[in-house]
């Protein structure tokens, strides 16, 4: 299918032929630019009926349904749904602190096999893919096209993209929201080591904007365990001062913040109707994809 | 604080060792890339403070774990005496105990008397602190009596009290012989002491030496006194002043004269009834006095004795108080002895007023008896029963001298009269010199009217001393005490310093020539009288003595009549009583010193110990507790407490300490509020 051939890292031709099996939908009608397989939020020509409707000077004569005349004798016009594609934005987050996996796999390494995945799944079926990589700014950007080179484009941007600089999601996501046109699938892939507060109003940006929402929240088990014996001298991977610090000390303290981080992280996406997903580094991407698809097979088709 | 195996103390810098881990432990961190950051500054933030004081509570828990443990094993010493300063074992321990009457003063509640007090104090407390060899010094045995253990002075055969006041110069002085002879290792000398100053005598001379010798033995001794300075105001003490038997008619009667004395200032003035009982040859007979003052004298109270009971011994007892060592008193009467005197002369007329004055006897005395004897007779001279010597001669040499100084420590009396021709011959280091030629009469200056023979009246009158005159002297040299000083010259009457009997001096002559003495004649006569009556007392077959005084010779074969405390392993003769020898009735009381009780001040002591290693601890008489406890337990005990209170802070909270399990994702249904938000636009 590839058509340069080349082998990727982050992609695993049996994983994707697993996954291939569970269609890749939205939650919610998308505009595309072709005819697709997911619900349109316009009429269109589908055989799936949408409902009847007066008719009024102007509509086209062929659309109204003679039947319905000739037992009411009233003019009625037929609708249809209308079927498009899926615009597919991958927005990567590839601070510094993306760097860090104490399992063998940085978090950069596992949002590559997330977005490379579920990339080609989306091409696949016809949906338009895109890629944004994001850190202080948009470092690089590739706006959703639906053809086969494109995707080659997209995943050369992965696999050369580094984790570096310091994080500002609030304002890229805000730009995102606006630069990108309605309903489109926004996969955010980041650690999302900001305070959950400054997200709150991103999502709401996001959503309001139409964009089905979905938010890989990748963070290693060394990060949630925080099982250090020794005294340990902390770098921060987004270039701030480091910190000395007995994790005897400090451990339960440290938990407390993550918890306390998580329950908010988790209060703001339900208010906002994000479809989020904690990934731990540990666990096998594929079960993660599969959890992500299946569950959203069960909204398919929703209007 | 002490302790007994102080080298563990070394130990101490081990109870450092949880800090210099944790300096360690600080040292050997590791870095590492992190990415959430954020939750350590967070982690950081929260509740800093609390987290800190527990990490240093954890290891101050520790460290103080340590220091009890190294405590423990010192075995420290727990005692009110806090500036004690710590030392190792001793190698000897002396004691010195008072055992005077006043150490049986009890508390005011009854109890242990402070002897007994101090004894169970000492011994437990020896215990203790441990020593390789305890010597207790009683003053009785000239060498220390070594003791198997601390727990033998408990002893009460061993420490019994005594009669005798406490000499601690002496004792202290034995104690220095003993480390000087045996050169002992590091000694601990503890005195046992009620702080009378009769029995410390801390203005006697003896102390400069005895500061010094010891300050030259250095570091190793170190004195700690234990004293029981409390009095007790209203204790009464009986004492016989005189006793005398006359014959009236066809009976007879004892003319008994007594004081008692009420200790403390605040009794001075209260009226108190006293009971007294008076027991005569074993009869006990009632008398109530009443006292208002700090003394009461009761003079001549008579009581009538059968015409044949010519000797005999009583005793005088009050009721029960504070000290009993004081509320008895024994006395011993006889007929009176023979009044003689032996004149030496080769000048007759210069003494013959002093033979009259000696022949004439108060008429309730027997009548005086007078010999004279030339110079050349002084060979032959027989003082066996004799009073007073006269001698108005040159000073004796060789045999003769020797007899007058048996005489004079058997208790008889000398007085040297002025020589017609002095010689350069000493005697009791004092002899004449030469006599005045300037011709003038010689007016007295002073004299002392409160001590000895030329004492005031018992009235309080003065004798007629400054109307003496005297119109020569013999010069006079030696350690000499005068009596009565003459105006621009030398002493007119002076005596030399004895333990027993009397020595005086007469520089002058009763002839008319050399003074006025014989038609003054009042000054002469009380002169010779009281001199007479000084001889007199220890003559005879009763002796009326205080406890102690050696000079009444063996008392092992002596029979106790009556008396105070038991004698178990000390001598009759230190404990007061009625004792029979032969035909000899012996009355053995408490020296005078010890009913004054004047106590020495600490700063007075201090001074007597100043320059050497001295500790003074004040303790209360009945107290029973031993002055230094054994206080491991108390620091065992620390030790677990910080261990607990080390676990319970180093406890994790399970909650807290459990790591956070993800659950994959939330998801919002198509029917959510959000999502039918999102929908509906």
């Amino acid at each position: 299918m590839l058509p340069d051939q080349r082998s990727r890292s982050f992609l695993d031709h049996r994983v994707l032929s697993r996954l291939a099996a569970i269609p890749f939908s939205p939650r919610f009608p998308m505009l595309g630019t072709v005819s697709g397989r997911h619900a349109s939020p316009h009429r269109g020509s589908s055989v799936e009926f949408a409902e009847y409707r007066k008719y009024v000077p102007g509509d086209d004569l062929r659309r109204l349904d003679w039947r319905a005349f000739g037992r009411s004798d009233r003019y009625y016009v037929k609708e249809f749904e209308a079927d498009t594609n899926l615009r597919a934005c991958f927005v990567v987050d590839t601070s510094g602190s993306m760097a860090f996996g104490s399992t063998g796999t940085t978090k950069l390494d596992y949002a590559r096999k997330i977005a490379g995945s579920l990339g080609y799944l989306a091409l696949q079926q016809g949906d338009a893919v895109g890629l944004s990589c994001i850190a202080k700014g948009i470092v690089k950007h590739i706006p959703p096209k639906r053809n086969p080179a494109h995707l080659m484009a997209v995943f050369d941007t992965l696999e050369q993209t580094r984790a570096a600089g310091e994080s500002q999601l609030a304002p890229v996501l805000h730009e995102l929201a606006e630069t990108t046109r309605q309903r489109a699938l926004m996969i955010l892939i980041s650690d999302l080591f900001v305070e959950p507060e400054t997200l709150r109003s991103c999502f709401q940006h996001l959503r309001f904007r139409k964009h089905d929402v979905a938010v890989f929240h990748l963070l290693d088990p060394q990060e949630l365990k925080f099982d250090f014996r020794r005294p340990m001298r902390f770098i921060d991977l987004e270039g701030g001062p480091p910190l000395f610090a007995d994790p005897t000390e400090i451990a339960a303290r440290y938990l407390d913040a993550v918890r306390q981080y998580l329950e908010a992280m988790k209060q703001i996406v339900l208010e906002s109707g994000v479809d989020y997903h904690q990934v731990s580094l540990d666990e096998d991407y594929e079960q993660v994809l599969m959890r992500f698809l299946i569950r959203r097979t069960r909204t398919r088709g929703a209007r | 604080m002490n302790f007994q195996q102080a080298a563990i103390l070394l130990a101490l810098p081990l109870a450092s060792i949880p800090l210099i881990i944790h300096l360690i432990n600080q040292r050997r961190f590791q870095t590492l890339k992190w990415g959430a950051m954020m939750f350590l500054v967070a982690a950081n933030r929260m509740s800093r403070g609390y987290a800190r004081i527990r990490q240093w509570l954890i290891m101050a828990c520790r460290i103080l774990a340590l220091l009890g443990l190294i405590l423990a094993v010192a075995r420290p010493l727990a005692s009110g005496w806090l500036g004690w300063a710590a030392g190792s074992q001793a190698d000897t321990t002396l004691v010195l105990l008072d055992r005077s009457p006043s150490m049986q003063q009890t508390s005011a509640s009854g109890g242990l008397s402070k002897l007994e007090t101090a004894r169970a104090q000492l011994a437990s407390t020896l215990a203790t602190l441990g020593s390789n060899r305890w010597l207790l010094i009683d003053g009785i045995n000239p060498q220390p009596r070594e003791l198997t253990g601390p727990k033998q002075l408990a002893d009460a055969a061993l420490a019994e009290p005594l009669s005798t006041p406490a000499d601690l110069p002496t004792l202290l002085e034995q104690a220095r012989g003993y480390i000087e002879a045996n050169n002992t290792g590091q000694t601990e000398i503890w005195i046992a002491s009620d702080l009378r100053a009769n029995d410390w005598d801390a203005e006697g001379g003896r102390w400069d030496a005895l500061r010094q010798s010891f300050a030259a033995l250095g570091k190793r001794v170190r004195f700690h006194l234990l004293s029981y300075p409390e009095t007790a105001p209203g204790n009464l003490a009986v004492r016989v002043t005189d006793v005398r038997r006359r014959a009236v008619g066809e009976t007879a009667e004892l003319l008994l004269s007594l004081r008692i004395s009420r200790e403390g200032e605040t009794g001075g003035t209260e009226r108190q009834v006293v009971p007294l009982q008076i027991e005569l040859d074993g009869a006990r007979s009632e008398l109530t006095v009443e006292m208002a003052g700090p003394t009461f004298d009761l003079k001549d109270h008579r009581i009538p004795l059968d015409k044949s009971q010519v000797r005999g011994w009583g005793r005088v007892l009050l009721p029960a108080d504070a000290n009993p060592a004081d509320n008895d008193a024994q006395f011993v009467y006889d007929q009176a002895p023979a009044r003689r005197t032996m004149v030496v002369t080769e000048n007759p007329a210069a003494v013959r007023p002093l033979e009259l004055a000696a022949q004439i006897s108060p008429e309730s005395l027997p009548a005086g008896q007078v010999e004279s004897l030339g110079p050349e007779q002084a060979g032959s001279l027989d003082l066996d029963d004799v009073a007073l010597l006269v001698w108005q001669a040159p000073l004796p040499e060789g045999e003769t001298a020797t007899r007058i100084e048996r005489f004079v420590d058997r208790g008889g009396v000398v007085l040297w009269v002025a020589p017609n021709a002095p010689t350069a011959t000493r005697l009791f280091a004092a002899g004449w010199t030469d006599w005045s030629t300037e011709e003038r009469i010689w007016p007295l200056e002073t004299w002392r009217a409160d001590a000895d023979l030329l004492a005031n009246s018992l009235a309080g009158q003065s004798l007629p001393v400054g109307q003496l005159e005297v119109r020569r002297y013999c010069g006079l040299e030696g350690e000499l005490i005068p009596l009565a000083t003459l105006s621009g010259g030398g002493p007119l009457l002076a005596r030399v310093a004895t333990t027993r009997g009397g020595v005086y001096f007469l520089a002058t002559t009763a002839a008319p020539q050399d003074s006025n003495l014989a038609t003054n004649g009042v000054v002469l006569y009380v002169l010779v009288q009281r001199a007479l009556g000084l001889g007199t007392s220890t003559l005879g077959d009763t002796r009326l003595a205080a406890a102690g005084d050696l000079a009444l010779g063996d008392s092992t074969a002596w029979q106790r009549l009556a008396g105070g405390e038991e004698a178990i392993a000390t001598p009759w003769i230190y404990h007061r009583g009625i004792y029979a020898s032969d035909d000899k009735l012996f009355a053995l009381n408490r020296p005078v010193a010890e009913d004054q009780a004047a106590v020495l001040a600490e700063n007075r002591i201090d001074a007597l110990f100043d320059g050497l290693e001295f500790r003074r601890v004040s303790e209360t008489v009945g107290s029973r507790g031993g002055l230094v406890q054994e206080i491991w337990r108390l620091f065992l005990g620390a030790m677990l407490i910080a261990l607990v209170g080390e676990a319970a802070l180093c406890l994790p909270t399970a909650a807290k300490q459990a790591t956070i399990e993800l659950r994959g994702g939330t998801k919002p249904s198509a029917g959510s509020p959000a999502a039918t938000q999102g929908a509906a636009a």
